[in-house]
Order: structure tokens, then C-alpha cells, then sequence
């Protein structure tokens, strides 16, 4: 309490430094280059902004976020005694560190500092229509003003960081960086799933480009995480819950019983007698394993297990108990049961790997009705010495070596029949293969058919050129179909050489389809538990796709391997040393701040009804039923604010997102021609990074949009959009993440009650439905968020004056609840 | 009617030439020189003269196999059969499918029937031919403006 105490103070002083003048905003308007100032007059909205109210200075310059840029900033906060500055630049997820460093360094409190984004939002989005943007890029200043004006200096607390770490998958992803963190002198949980470590990686032949032996250079690190003294290793385990923030997260893990004991001694016993024969999953099915078995020599931990679905054993009833007879060390346990294992980790490093594409459902290549036709993975286990064949390539159907070969490319990737993206290592996996296939049967007739041959990285084009040196062909052109002799099971490609533009027909012993990657078919699960934002592909997102590649939206949790999209071992390797180290950054300073927008209930208004702590997917609002007040965990906290909307009594108070604030800004954009705009609410998270991204990708929509950013749709109080309704304004999208994908857990299930109630609400007042809109947008449908802008265009158009003045007699400020009166939102500082 | 304007261009610049389509075209394999792919790159690079005056374009029986197997969902045959259409608009037609097509126009049927065929059908136990309701054939035919595109 005593630390509360002390914010408070900082708090009140704070308050009274800025208050005492009233409040002296600078504006500075950015060109960004041309990227601003080439489609709209920077100029002409710099000087629009310097006649607002509590403007005492706006100035546009070139580069804003330069160092001259942020200078000039604090050398006007000195000498001008700015209390409040507004950028009006690029999104505040790119440069609002970068400004807010800059005020702190002349002494502003870092939120006192306000950004208009009219870049991605504006200026890049609207590039043919200058006087369009123009007319925008003054009502976002002008709305960033009027914030600016209402707000709040804030203190920032600090939270401890946990020095242990979470590794989820156990390829060579999460192995590097376990190994990375337990060397750094942290402790490492690394969870696995499977019965041993080792991922992919243990199951290819050799890698390329340098043509090493895979699991000769993966089992040393394999082992080394099964010694290490920081590593504490889960086998058989998956992640259950994940609760808690930055630096103090709460993880279940659940583990599921081996049934072998740690004193087995591997030596291989129990297997020669169980009588169960399966398929061997970890061979792709071809060959059989035991229901007591090793997925492979060189697993780690090196013990046997029993798969129970296969065993005769179950419910407790022993059947049979060969394997228990058989072990001298009696290491077989029946009666071990499923483990809970609860953890406290500062950081989480994801590493879920992925699956390969399954070329089924392309029924005319006939993979599965023809033994011949294999998948590329199928491939690595047969070729491999440790494989089901002893490493001697032959064809399943007689098991004599192929002739001729034919591999296929692109199966499974770049095509809307099955995944658009290209899966970065089919076609250097393929040169690999057909150079085995040479090295070992030099005899081989090889044939490639591609479309296009990416040999992108270091050492690959040199591959390629040794292929091609040795004979390989190269035809360009995929088969449409491939035929199967019934007699011989030999196999006819048909199809077209695109550079001769002629047909041909090749007759092959063997088909090798080229399968690509895709998201791990569990990977929804762990999006889920971790609350990770993905991509339209399925993989997870990072931060930001150039400067923090490795980071999750979600502070603490980080990203290696073919988790984040289809990459090679060696990126693999290099992003989970990445993770690690950005990790390690956390976990090393040992504290985090955490930003100053949480929510605080004033204990005189609340009455204890325990509705906002019924709403909040933290758990973090505490209801004393003795004195019947409710107060906010702050470390727990996330600012999301789905609980403000639900109090009665106005006693929570959202920091640096006030109701006053947002209804401030609603103000400022219905001032003029609010009949023809459109008022968007787009979360922090999913539907405003959506908005930047359409703005990245300069899809162009409508200018009459203004956005209004808020943490979570949640925080979208019914009474935004019936103030903005009763002020005259055309059309309110309402916008966040996708229902399940929430960045605060669920939310957005808040907003969407709240909508539909509006809803209804709207139908009895006899209002047009259509002027409120509701729209699910995630970080990366840019395309998206531009369609709903221009479908809510359309609607704008053909509402009449009638029906906006019904709305603004329906939600007049009498009908506004809880003594949320205009005027209050507009009361000076 | 399936015509140029009217199909969605912007998908046929999705076209990276994989070839699925000719490989899987049974015209292809049948005429010695037809190519959907290629038509739909010429289509697209030197324009729609270069494809609606040669006669092979009309090799395309419309099986539709080469769009069940795009990998970019393009509908190949739509096009060729909007390109068979615009060939025929601007006088095109290649002289077997005129013949033809007059001989609809004059018989209703696209090939002659000769008393052979009906000894056929005879020695199979299958009726003779019903006779072609020609008003209702002229009928259908005034209407799709066939008679004045075969001139």
C-alpha cells in the first residue's frame, strides 16, 4: 500500500505542474518525406492546428521522428513551457516510444503525449484524393487536440521479472534456445509433446546446403539438454493454462505417464517381447513400433515409454505384462498416473514447429491410391540409415530400387487449392535429395518439375548449379496428372515443358511430391492459451514484421522456428538464439514497466455490484463483500477496459483512456459536416493494426473515416456511440479482433453484447441499423478493414437529414446516462 | 453470354504458368499445337487478336478438367469459351464449325443423319430419330442471333 501511497503523491504533483497554466499543446505536423506531404498539404493542416484552442505552436517539418526532428520538440517545451505535445505523424505503434522518450526528456510526463496518425491512416490510404485528405488529416488533429487537453499525467509501476523461462516445443528451435537461456544461467522449462525431443530435425537424412548429417549434428544438442543442470525437461507434456502478464506468468503444464520409470537403462529388452505391433509414426508409418517403444536411437530422454491406446493394459487391468517380465530393472510402472505440474516463468518462448502439407486431396497426383508416389518426408525416412530401410531407397510397392525418379514442386503451396504461400524449403530440399539419390545410385535418372526454383540463401545457388552440373533435369512445367501402370506400378507423368511449349509424357519408378509446410494442426490450441494474434495463413504474428521479429504482440512471449512461418533449420536456429537473447534482456534488467492504463475504482461512488469484476478476463477486480467496494489488481491489470462500459455509477476510471477524453474527440470530429463522416473504434490490437496494414499495403478506401483508438473494443461504451449518434454523425464502426482471438482473452464477447443490445435499442428509437456496424478485423486484413469502410460509405450515402436528426432527437444529451453531461467532457484541465 | 469484357481479368494475371492446365487438357495430347496456357499468355501479352484468329482455340471441348486442377482457381475454360464466343462475334469461325453450324440451321442437328444411322439404331433395338421440331429450333436460334453470326 505504502507504494500506492507514493504514486499517489507523484500523481498529485504531477497534476498540479500542468495545471497551473492550463494546457500549452504543440503540434508538429510530419512530411515523413513525401509520404505525407505527397498526398495532402502539411502546411495547410499545421496552420489550421495553430488556431485551435490551447495551441501555442504547430510546426510541420520533414522528418519528425529525426533526432533534429525530436530537438526542436524538446528545445519548444523548454522555452514555450509546453504542457501537452501532438505529433501528427505516422501510427503510435511505430514512433510513440520514440516521442514519448523525447517529452520525458524535457521533462514532460511521457502521457501528456499525444499522436495523430496521418500517415497510415490518412494520407497513404486516400493517395488520389489531396483535398480529402487534407480536410482528414485536420479533423484527426483536431480530435488528437482536444485529447490532448484533457489528459492526464500518469505514473508507471514497476513489475519484478520472474527469472525462469518457459520453452514450448522441443524441435531444434526450442532446443537452441533452452540451451541459449540455461547457458545464460536462467532456468529453463522445455515442454514437449511428443515422447522425445528433436522435432522435424530428427527425422530428415541430411540437411542442406552443406549436406550434413541431420541428426548427427542435431543428438549432441539433444543430449546436452537432457544433462543440463538448468533445463528441466517434459516429455509427453502439454501446456494446459497460461494466466499472468510480463514477467509473472502462471503455467499448467500437463504431463501424461511414460510408464517407465527413469531407471531404464535403454537397454532394449521389453521391446523384443511385447506381442503389439503399430505404426510408426515417427517413420510416417513405414515401418511398425511396439506398444512399448522409442521413437528413435538418439531420443532424449533415452527411455522406453508404453503408448497405452496400443497396449493390452488399460483401466488397470493387466493383460498382458511381457514387457514387465522381460526388464531385469523392473522400470515398468502400470500405475503411473498424468501429472499436473504448476509453473511460475518470467518469459515464454514459442517454438510449436509445424506439420507438412498431406497431398491427398489432390486426387490426380494419386498419392495414397499409388504405392509409388511418396511425399518428400516420406522420402527422408527412407533414404535415412536410421530409416526403415537401413537408408536403401526402394519403391514400396516391390521393394526394388527406382530407375527413375520424378519429384514434384509447389505441392501444397502456392495455390488457393491448398495453402497460397510458397514453403521457403521444398525446392533446396529437393536439389538435397536428388544429389543423395546421385551420391548413392549414381545410375538414377532424376527429374524435377517445377514452376519456379528458389535458390535464395547463402551456399544454395551453388547447389543448384552442382545438380544441374550432375545431371539432374530440370523441367519446367507440373505434370497434370500422373498415370499408374497396374502391372509394373511404374509411373506416367504427363504434362508440358513450358520453355520447349511442348508436351511430354515421362515414365518414372518413383514420384517424390515436394510437400510443403503448414501451421501445426494444434497450433489454434496454443494461439488460444497464449492469446496470439496470427497471420491469414495460420502462422503466428510478430510484433512487427521488420523490427521485432521475434516478439509476440503480447509482452514476455516470443517467437522461434516454423511457429512464426515456413523457414529452414538454420533460421530456425538463428531466431531462437534471437528469442533467447531478447528473453534473456527481460529476464537480466529483472523488472518491466508496465504502462499507466490501468483502470482505478473510485471507492466513494462504487456500490460492490461486482458487474465489471463479473467482465474481466483477468480476474483482476476484487469485490469486498464487507465493505462493498471493488479495487483493481494493478499488476494484474491489463487496461483492457471491458469493465468501465459495465458500471453504473461512472466510478471506473479507464487512465489515459477516460470517457471524457474519447468523448472529447468526438466532439472535435462532429463539429463540421458530421451528417457525411464516419466514426471507426478500432482496438490497439487486431482492427487499428489493421487499419495501419491496410495503409502499408496503400489500399485506398473513403476519407470519410476517423479512427478512434482504443486498448479493446471493450472499451467501447455503449454511451460513445449514442453520444455520437446525438451529435449528428452518420455512421459508428465499431472493430476488433476476432472472437476467440482477443488480445485481453475474450473481451471483445463484451462488445459484441453491447452491440447488439445498441441493436435493439436502435430498432425501438426507429433508427436505421446500418449506421452502426460491427466488424471483426484482425492485424493483417487490411483488406478487410477497407471493404467495411467502404461498405459503411455506401450506407452513409443513402442516409437522409431525417434520419439524422431522429438520431440526434433519439440519443439528445437528456438520454445520455449517468450524468455524462457535454459540457463535462469538454471542462477544462 | 460468356464474353471477354466480362470475365475477371485480374485473376488471370494470377497465372504463373505452372502448366497444370495443358497437362491435363485432353485436346492438348489430341491436337498437335493447342495450348490453353498459352493461349491465356498470349491472351494476356499480345492481346485478344493474336488468340481469336487462330483456328486451334476452338479445339477446346470445355471438359473443365484444366480448372478442377488450377492451382489458382482460374477458370480456364470460361475464358476460352468467352474467347470461342468473341471469335465468332468478329467472324472467326473456322470452316468445320461453320458447316456446322449451318447444318443446325438447316436440319437441327449438327450432323447429317443418313439412313445408315437409322439402320443402326435399328440393329440396336433404339427407335429412329424423332423428327426435330424445327419452329422451336428456328425459334431458339432467331433469339441467340446465330443465323446472323454464321452470315
Amino acid at each position: 500500500m505504502a507504494k500506492k501511497g507514493k504514486a499517489d503523491r507523484q500523481d498529485k504533483v504531477a497534476r498540479r505542474a500542468t495545471a497551473e497554466n492550463g494546457p500549452r499543446i504543440g503540434v508538429y505536423v510530419c512530411h515523413c518525406g513525401l509520404n505525407i506531404d505527397g498526398s495532402l498539404d502539411c502546411e495547410e493542416v499545421a496552420k489550421y492546428a495553430s488556431s485551435l484552442e490551447g495551441v501555442v505552436l504547430a510546426k510541420d517539418s520533414m522528418y519528425t521522428c529525426s533526432d533534429a526532428g525530436q530537438e526542436q520538440i524538446k528545445s519548444d517545451i523548454r522555452e514555450h513551457n509546453l504542457n501537452r505535445v501532438v505529433v501528427a505523424s505516422c501510427t503510435p505503434r511505430l514512433h510513440e516510444p520514440t516521442f514519448r522518450a523525447a517529452c520525458v526528456e524535457a521533462g514532460l510526463n511521457a502521457y501528456l503525449f499525444e499522436m495523430a496518425n496521418i500517415r497510415e491512416h490518412c494520407s497513404w490510404v486516400h493517395l488520389h484524393d489531396r483535398q480529402g485528405a487534407t480536410e482528414k488529416a485536420k479533423d484527426l488533429v483536431k480530435m488528437s487536440v482536444a485529447r490532448a487537453r484533457l489528459l492526464q499525467p500518469q505514473v508507471e509501476t514497476e513489475v519484478p521479472i520472474t527469472p525462469r523461462a518457459l520453452v514450448v516445443g522441443g524441435g531444434v528451435a526450442g532446443i537452441q534456445a533452452a540451451l541459449d537461456l540455461a547457458d545464460a544461467g536462467y532456468k529453463v522449462y522445455l515442454v514437449e509433446k511428443e515422447a522425445s525431443i528433436g522435432g522435424r530435425m530428427a527425422q530428415i537424412d541430411k540437411t542442406f546446403p552443406t549436406m550434413d548429417c541431420s541428426i548427427c549434428i542435431l543428438a549432441p544438442k539433444m543430449s546436452e539438454v537432457g544433462r543440463h543442470p538448468n533445463i528441466e525437461l517434459m516429455t509427453l507434456s502439454e501446456v494446459e493454462s497460461v494466466d499472468g502478464y510480463i514477467g509473472n506468468f502462471h503455467v499448467r503444464v500437463k504431463k501424461k505417464p511414460r510408464y517407465v520409470t527413469d531407471d531404464c537403462t535403454y537397454c532394449g529388452d521389453c521391446i523384443k517381447d511385447c506381442p503389439q505391433h503399430m505404426p510408426n509414426e515417427f517413420d510416417c508409418g513405414l515401418s511398425t513400433r511396439r506398444a512399448i517403444y522409442s521413437p528413435f536411437a538418439q531420443a532424449v530422454p533415452a527411455t522406453y515409454l508404453i503408448d497405452m491406446d496400443s497396449c493390452m493394459n488399460k483401466h488397470g487391468i493387466v493383460a498382458c505384462d511381457r514387457c514387465y517380465q522381460a526388464c531385469q530393472h523392473k522400470c515398468i510402472d502400470f500405475s503411473q498416473q498424468e501429472e499436473i505440474l504448476d509453473l511460475d516463468v518470467g518469459t515464454i518462448i514459442v517454438c510449436t514447429g509445424s506439420d507438412v502439407y498431406d497431398p491427398t486431396p489432390l486426387t490426380e497426383l494419386g498419392y495414397r491410391r499409388f504405392p509409388n508416389v511418396i511425399t518428400s518426408l516420406e522420402f527422408e525416412r527412407l533414404i535415412n540409415a536410421g530409416g526403415p530401410t537401413g537408408g536403401n531407397l526402394i519403391r514400396p510397392s516391390d521393394k526394388t530400387v527406382p530407375k527413375s525418379v520424378g519429384f514434384l514442386q509447389c505441392i501444397g503451396s502456392r495455390s488457393k487449392r491448398s495453402n497460397p504461400y510458397c514453403s521457403n524449403i521444398c525446392c533446396m530440399n529437393t536439389i538435397k535429395d536428388a544429389l543423395l539419390i546421385r551420391e548413392h545410385w549414381p545410375d538414377t535418372k532424376i527429374y524435377v518439375f517445377y514452376m519456379d526454383i528458389r535458390a535464395f540463401g547463402k551456399g544454395f545457388e551453388d547447389l543448384l548449379m552442382r545438380a544441374r552440373r550432375e545431371g539432374v533435369v530440370f523441367i519446367r512445367g507440373i505434370p497434370g496428372e500422373i498415370l499408374q501402370d497396374d502391372n509394373s506400378y511404374s509411373l506416367k507423368l504427363i504434362g508440358e515443358n513450358t520453355l520447349l511449349s511442348k508436351l511430354y509424357e515421362y515414365e518414372v519408378d518413383m514420384v517424390i511430391l515436394s510437400v510443403g509446410i503448414e501451421p501445426r494442426k494444434d497450433s489454434a490450441v496454443v494461439k488460444r492459451l497464449l492469446s496470439l494474434p496470427s497471420m491469414a495463413d495460420g502462422f503466428f504474428m510478430e510484433a512487427h514484421p521488420k523490427l521485432r521479429p521475434v516478439d509476440t504482440p503480447t509482452g514476455g512471449i516470443f517467437l522461434a522456428g516454423c511457429a512464426e512461418g515456413p523457414k529452414d533449420i538454420k533460421d530456425s536456429v538463428t531466431q531462437a538464439s534471437a528469442a533467447a537473447s531478447r528473453a534473456n534482456i527481460l529476464m537480466a534488467k529483472g523488472k518491466v514497466t508496465v504502462e499507466a492504463i490501468t483502470a482505478r475504482i473510485d471507492p466513494e461512488r462504487c456500490t460492490g455490484c461486482g458487474l465489471c469484476a463479473r467482465v474481466c478476463p483477468y480476474g483482476a477486480i476484487l469485490v469486498d463483500e464487507e465493505t462493498k467496494v471493488a479495487t483493481v489488481v494493478e499488476a494484474a491489470c491489463t487496461g483492457c477496459g471491458a469493465c468501465c462500459p459495465e458500471c453504473n455509477f461512472g466510478a471506473i476510471t479507464m487512465r489515459h483512456f477516460e470517457d471524457h477524453q474519447i468523448l472529447a474527440q468526438i466532439d472535435a470530429l462532429a463539429e463540421s459536416d458530421a451528417g457525411g463522416k464516419i466514426l471507426a473504434f478500432c482496438c490497439n490490437w487486431c482492427s487499428y493494426a489493421g487499419a495501419d496494414f491496410s495503409g502499408v499495403s496503400r489500399i485506398q478506401y473513403p476519407a470519410e473515416v476517423r479512427i478512434v483508438r482504443t486498448m479493446c473494443s471493450g472499451r467501447v461504451d455503449p454511451k460513445f456511440v449514442e453520444y455520437a449518434f446525438a451529435k449528428g454523425i452518420a455512421a459508428v464502426l465499431v472493430s476488433g479482433c476476432h472472437i476467440g482471438d482477443c488480445h485481453y482473452i475474450n473481451a471483445n464477447s463484451q462488445t459484441e453484447k453491447r452491440v447488439q443490445r445498441l441493436w435493439r435499442k436502435m430498432a425501438r428509437l426507429g433508427l436505421n441499423k446500418e449506421r452502426l456496424r460491427l466488424a471483426w478485423i484482425s492485424a493483417a486484413e487490411g483488406m478487410r478493414f477497407s471493404q467495411e469502410i467502404s461498405a459503411l460509405k455506401e450506407i452513409v450515402e443513402k442516409i437522409t437529414p431525417e434520419e439524422i436528426e431522429k438520431g440526434i432527437e433519439a440519443f439528445a444529451p437528456k438520454r445520455l446516462p449517468k450524468g455524462e453531461h457535454p459540457d463535462e467532457a469538454t471542462r477544462p484541465v | 453470354m460468356k464474353r471477354p469484357g466480362l470475365f475477371n481479368e485480374e485473376l488471370l494475371y494470377e497465372c504463373y504458368q505452372c502448366a497444370r492446365c495443358t497437362g491435363s487438357c485432353p485436346a492438348a495430347f489430341a491436337v498437335d499445337g493447342f495450348n490453353p496456357r498459352n493461349i491465356l499468355l498470349t491472351y494476356l501479352r499480345l492481346g485478344i487478336e493474336a488468340v481469336i484468329t487462330d483456328e486451334k482455340l476452338w479445339c477446346c471441348t470445355t471438359c473443365h478438367v484444366c480448372e478442377d486442377r488450377c492451382p489458382q482457381l482460374i477458370d480456364v475454360a470460361d475464358l476460352l469459351c468467352s474467347l470461342m464466343n468473341e471469335a465468332a462475334m468478329q467472324g472467326h469461325i473456322p470452316e468445320k464449325v461453320r458447316a456446322s453450324a449451318e447444318m443446325i440451321l438447316r436440319t437441327g442437328r449438327a450432323l447429317l443423319v443418313s439412313r445408315r444411322v437409322d439402320s443402326i439404331r435399328e440393329k440396336l433395338g433404339l427407335k429412329p430419330l424423332p423428327e426435330v421440331p424445327m419452329e422451336e429450333v428456328e425459334g431458339i436460334l432467331d433469339q441467340t442471333g446465330m443465323a446472323v453470326l454464321i452470315g
